[in-house]
């Protein structure tokens, strides 16, 4: 029992030193470009196997091979989404900071994986079921879903108080989660040309490991994307909002002494 | 019954009758905007009313929306709002009450006359009922979910399209269930899931909501 308080402790400890803007500034500086390494190398092993690598399918030919950026970008829309409400209700919960900039700065690359996954969704439509838009249930529920992240941005940008506009947004992030269920059970609650759970689901994925393997490397790929994009926006944020700070300014002081020499 | 609840439903109710313009609005918005289809569509019955519960809905889902953005603002200027945030009450359920009564007089007022515009629109007879459970069933949730989009937006000056942004995304699934019931009983099929998850909407909602709208105004007035 000692031992796991003593990792209750200090998983305490690591999230509320994280949620203090210096610090994570601080580990930032480190997380940031290995997570933009691990992207680059994981894309590139993914993208090669999925390209290369991974036989044509027996009906669709070669267009199938858009599911590994569809598939992945249709994921992490919805995983942004859930990190985007949990940050917005830990923000609302412990007055965190940094969950409010971990929130906002996750709406916008939400947003664009959302308008990926419905673009190469269409792409791939055109020439498979033959229309590029059919208003059935998982394709309308994804257009809400991006409606939702514009709304989220558009009531943190309406406000001029900050913290004001973090808290009213984060209200919004949470309410707006019961979009996430309905997404992911829409293949299944209402018939739909959409096809169902392929990976996911009971009794292992409907794929070959050949045609799996890449999808999920680009699936991780794609999320230390996400990640590598958040952390930089975070960064940003953080140097913008703590701007009068006393650590910020000796940090502008430190680079510029550095360039002059 | 709890005393914060009647007491606010009294004071809501009252301020209706004092400025009938918020009764009389909601409603003439709701049958203009009704009419626009007819004027704009070929004038073919048969057509008229296979879209018209698609119509009478998403005209009720518009005029909701326009009166949530006067929901909280008379009380938000005179100041009444900054003291029920003080006051000891439950502000939950005060906001519930508001809520309610605001309810009553666009969402029920549509409702029920709902059958009329039904009737010009040449709905079937037991299509007309269909709706009107439908309305029955899913306009407390829009005034509900709408109310949080209300708080949130109560201390902006031009909040009316801010407003429109971030609730009717909210809106798209009731408004799925409501119409397609009327889909539904049109081909003949049963209406007991689009009904039951409906009620399930509304259930979350009175449940949930207040505390929503309570939290988003303790937010956005400081």
């Amino acid at each position: 029992m000692k031992f796991l308080s003593t990792i209750w402790q200090f998983l305490n400890r690591s999230f509320f030193r994280l949620g203090s803007p210096r610090e994570f500034y601080k580990i930032s500086n480190y997380v940031t470009p290995v997570f933009g390494l691990l992207f680059l190398v994981l894309t590139l092993i993914g993208s090669y196997n999925a390209l290369f690598v991974a036989p044509a399918d027996y009906q669709q030919g070669d267009s199938y091979r858009i599911l590994f950026v569809h598939v992945p970008s249709a994921w992490l829309s919805l995983f942004i989404y859930i990190v985007m409400a949990s940050a917005a209700a830990i923000g609302l919960i412990w007055r965190m900071k940094m969950a409010y900039i971990v929130a906002i700065c996750s709406a916008p690359i939400g947003a664009t994986f959302t308008a990926i996954a419905l673009a190469t969704g269409s792409l791939w439509g055109a020439p498979i079921w033959g229309t590029w838009w059919e208003w059935d249930a998982r394709l309308t529920s994804e257009l809400i879903l991006l409606f939702i992240y514009f709304g989220v941005m558009a009531l943190y940008y309406a406000f001029e108080e900050r913290t004001t506009a973090e808290r009213a947004m984060a209200v919004l992030a949470v309410v707006g989660i019961v979009i996430v269920p309905i997404i992911h059970y829409s293949v299944e609650w209402w018939s739909s040309l959409h096809q169902g759970a392929t990976v996911f689901r009971e009794g292992g994925p409907a794929m070959p490991p050949s045609m799996l393997k890449p999808l999920l490397y680009n699936a991780l790929g794609f999320t230390f994307f996400y990640g590598y994009i958040l952390f930089l926006r975070a960064r940003n944020m953080v140097l913008d909002n703590e701007r009068k700070s006393k650590w910020v300014q000796e940090l502008v002081n430190k680079e510029h002494n550095k360039e002059a020499h | 019954m709890n005393s914060t609840f009647i007491l606010f439903c009294r004071r809501e109710w009252q301020l209706l009758f004092r400025n009938t313009a918020n009764l009389v609005q909601p409603l003439c918005f709701f049958v203009i905007i009704t009419l626009l289809f007819p004027f704009s569509l070929p004038l073919e019955n048969e057509l008229l009313s296979r879209i018209g519960g698609g119509v009478i809905w998403v005209s009720a889902v518009l005029a909701i929306l326009m009166s949530l953005d006067a929901m909280f603002k008379a009380d938000y200027n005179d100041g009444a709002l900054e003291q029920w945030l003080m006051h000891p009450r439950s502000l939950p359920i005060a906001m519930l009450a508001k809520v309610f009564i605001h309810w009553v007089a666009t969402g029920l007022l549509l409702t029920l006359f709902s059958p009329v515009l039904s009737m010009a629109f040449r709905i079937p007879t037991d299509q007309i009922w269909v709706l009107f459970i439908g309305l029955l069933l899913g306009t407390p949730s829009l005034s509900l979910i709408g109310a949080i989009g209300a708080a949130l937006t109560v201390s902006l000056h031009r909040g009316g399209v801010l407003l429109a942004v971030i609730i009717l995304p909210l809106y798209i699934p009731i408004l799925i269930f409501g119409a397609g019931m009327i889909t539904q009983s049109s081909l003949g099929a049963s209406i007991d899931s689009q009904v039951y998850a409906l009620i399930a909407i509304l259930t979350l909602a009175i449940t949930l909501t207040p505390f929503a709208i309570a939290g988003a105004l303790r937010i956005t007035i400081e």
